[in-house]
């Protein structure tokens, strides 16, 4: 089971947006397909959906190439809204639980209990655009999930929504992936996203430039930095430890990038040798500053947020 | 083909419920079925008074006379009243003082000055006839030998024209200005449903399950629908009327003509159609749609006009079999052109294929348009830009 992106390059004219991009999906697992604006994910995400077809390589599931019916099964929310705005809420999910084969009966069924579920079980029979903003959002999750899609793959999810907005479409996509779901969504936002995803894969320029869990890339990054607040008169302490750098320093706060090959308890107990330690902390690199690790950038104007 | 037609007819289902639900879907079919009404009822409430025609005789009319008059009017729609005046000068000054319409006293036959009208033809006919078969009998024919006589028709009367048969033309100008007019609607309709999908992104979701080719004919299908429907609201007081009354006279059009003229009508409107939905997929926001769409409005035009000037004049010219064979002038050509009976049956086939195969043709193109502008945003997309992205991969 599973996703299988293999190889994939795709080009607009002369411009390159994809360079050979390879990367595993795993179901049960949340993935979050990142990097930053133009980096090509949602170029990727079409391919993957057969809205664009690959100028080289191929999307495979189950360990063949995708068709046509295997992309009936999953459910897809792009980027831009796409909902027929004269539509009624309930008609316009039952629609395309039907487009994805399920019988009348079966779509309107799921359609009512999927609206119920996302709080927009009182708004059936109302006209799409008289629906405020957040309400369509979950409407257009809604026409994605209701079919029960054995893959979902979602273009930005997170713009443009409001903490409790990401918390509950959080709580979704967690909620499927537990079924077994392969759940793939695509984000600029690296560090909203960080706690979501369990597996990334970083692509910048039309290339993958990370990938891997998120918990393992972050220990082993060797980016990792102490946080430190002792009351010594100097920063003696720290010649034993020539391979630590000093990263900033204010009032109260040291902050020391720790290489791999430093055990950072050992750091601390020569702090403790020094002075009292009022506070502490082992901080691992968020995204973004793997993502700049990684992509071997650091201060670009269009960069990372 | 199982599932492309499932998918197709879902599409088609989707968009012909929202319209028959949509207010102007109810006001255009209410207003069309009032005009229909109208248009029945209307010129029998005017024309509901049946013509009178009085007749001036001296002492009771004659017996044969009444009843030649009577005949007449019930085979020409005229009832006919007869008042008795003293003298032949009584019925004169009747006459001139518009009493009646004629006079008929002592073999002399008085009408108004400058009467133009039938019946004073049909008295003096009524009063010949009777005449006729009176000196007959008196010189020994039967009876049956007198009616037989009497019988004698006139020759036909047929006027010769560039059209063979009044009925047939009008089957043929029929489908142009339905079609025209169909067209005019229903392929704004398509138009902006198009550009809706594709500027509100709903195109994307939907070419991930379905093809371009599903969505568009879908579309198509379901204003197809609409427009059939709203045709037979539009028909339906005609056809009631025709049968309960007999009234309204409808050419008579052979079953043939009808079924042709049925035929043109989905050829042409498919063609269009599919014209009208290729020019929408080029639109980036949905109010360019109307600029959008304005090349196959003219191109609607210029063919109804090409249509009817040069094949009303001149049928079977060069220009006009031209126009009846080229697939975007054809259906509205070609059933005038076929009215005149002077077209070969391979013309018409020609046509009729070349016009399938044309609407064929546009639903790839319409096709490849939709899925290559989706991809293209921000503005609107030129037709070169498509065909040359289509080159290039």
């Amino acid at each position: 089971m599973g996703l299988r992106i293999r190889d994939v390059a795709h080009s607009f004219g002369d411009r390159l947006a994809l360079d050979g991009v390879r990367f595993d999906v795993a179901p049960g697992v949340i993935t979050g397909l990142l990097g930053p604006n133009g980096a090509g994910k949602t170029t990727l995400l079409r391919i993957m959906l057969g809205v664009l077809s690959p100028d080289r390589g191929e999307v495979q599931y189950d360990g063949r190439p995708v068709g046509e019916q295997d992309r009936r099964t999953w459910g897809y929310m792009p980027q831009e809204r796409g909902l027929y705005p004269g539509m009624p809420a309930g008609d316009q999910v039952a629609h395309f639980g039907r487009l994805h084969g399920l019988s009348r009966r079966d779509a309107v069924s799921r359609a009512h209990a999927l609206l119920t579920e996302l709080g927009l079980g009182d708004r059936w029979s109302q006209r799409t655009d008289k629906l405020s903003g957040g309400m369509q959002q979950r409407l257009q999750l809604a026409t994605s999930l209701v079919h029960d899609p054995s893959v979902i793959v979602l273009d930005e999810p997170f713009a443009g929504l409001d903490p409790v907005a990401v918390a509950s479409l959080s709580e979704t996509l967690r909620q499927r992936a537990g079924t077994g779901c392969t759940v793939l969504f695509s984000s600029h936002q690296l560090d909203l996203v960080q706690d979501l995803c369990e597996d990334i894969v970083m692509v910048d320029r039309g290339r993958t430039v990370l990938l891997g869990s998120v918990a393992t890339l972050r220990a082993s990054s060797g980016r990792r930095q102490l946080r430190v607040h002792v009351e010594a008169p100097n920063h003696d302490w720290l010649l034993a430890f020539p391979q630590v750098t000093v990263v900033s320093e204010e009032a109260d706060d040291l902050r020391l990038a720790v290489p791999p090959g430093i055990e950072p308890l050992e750091l601390l107990d020569a702090a403790r040798a020094a002075g009292r330690v009022v506070d502490f902390g082992l901080d691992l690199p968020t995204l973004s500053q793997l993502f700049l690790a990684a992509a071997d950038r650091t201060l670009d104007p269009a960069g990372v947020r | 083909m199982g599932t492309w037609w499932r998918g197709t007819a879902l599409v088609a289902e989707r968009g012909l419920v929202e319209n028959v639900r949509s207010r102007s879907f109810k006001v255009l079919t209410g207003l069309l079925l009032l005009l229909s009404i109208a248009a029945v009822t209307v010129p029998q409430l005017i024309s509901g008074d049946k013509t009178t025609y009085t007749l001036a005789t001296t002492g009771k009319a004659p017996v044969g006379i009444v009843a030649a008059l009577d005949a007449a009017g019930k085979s020409a729609d005229f009832t006919v009243r007869y008042i008795s005046r003293a003298d032949g000068n009584a019925v004169r000054l009747a006459v001139r003082d518009g009493d009646a319409t004629s006079g008929l006293a002592a073999g002399t036959l008085y009408t108004k000055a400058r009467e133009t009208g039938t019946f004073p033809v049909l008295v003096a006919q009524a009063v010949v006839a009777l005449e006729t078969s009176r000196q007959l009998s008196e010189a020994g024919l039967s009876p049956a030998q007198v009616t037989e006589l009497q019988s004698i028709q006139p020759p036909r009367q047929v006027s010769v024209g560039q059209v063979d048969d009044e009925g047939r033309a009008g089957a043929g100008f029929a489908v142009g200005i339905v079609l025209y007019l169909a067209l005019t609607f229903a392929g704004s309709a398509i138009a902006t449903t198009v550009a809706t999908e594709k500027s509100t992104r709903i195109s994307e979701v939907l070419l991930a399950v379905l093809r371009p080719s599903q969505m568009i004919v879908g579309t198509v299908l379901a204003f197809g629908t609409i427009t059939l429907i709203q045709l037979l609201v539009l028909a339906t007081p005609l056809t009631v009327a025709v049968r309960v009354t007999d009234k309204i006279g409808l050419p008579a059009v052979a079953a043939g003509d009808i079924g042709l003229a049925v035929a043109w009508f989905v050829l042409g409107f498919a063609l269009y159609a599919f014209l009208f939905a290729a020019a929408a997929a080029l639109v980036d926001k949905i109010t360019e749609v109307s600029s959008a769409i304005l090349p196959v409005t003219m191109i609607l035009v210029v063919g109804y006009m090409l249509a009817v000037t040069i094949v009303m004049s001149d049928p079977s010219g060069g220009w006009s079999v031209a126009a009846s064979i080229f697939p975007l002038t054809a259906p509205m050509a070609m059933p005038i052109r076929w009215a005149s009976g002077q077209v070969p049956v391979w013309q018409l086939i020609l046509a009729m294929t070349l016009t399938a195969a044309t609407a064929m043709l546009l639903v790839a193109v319409a096709s490849s348009i939709y899925r290559r502008a989706l991809v293209i945003t921000g503005h609107r997309v030129r037709l070169r830009e498509v065909m040359r992205d289509r080159t290039a991969s």
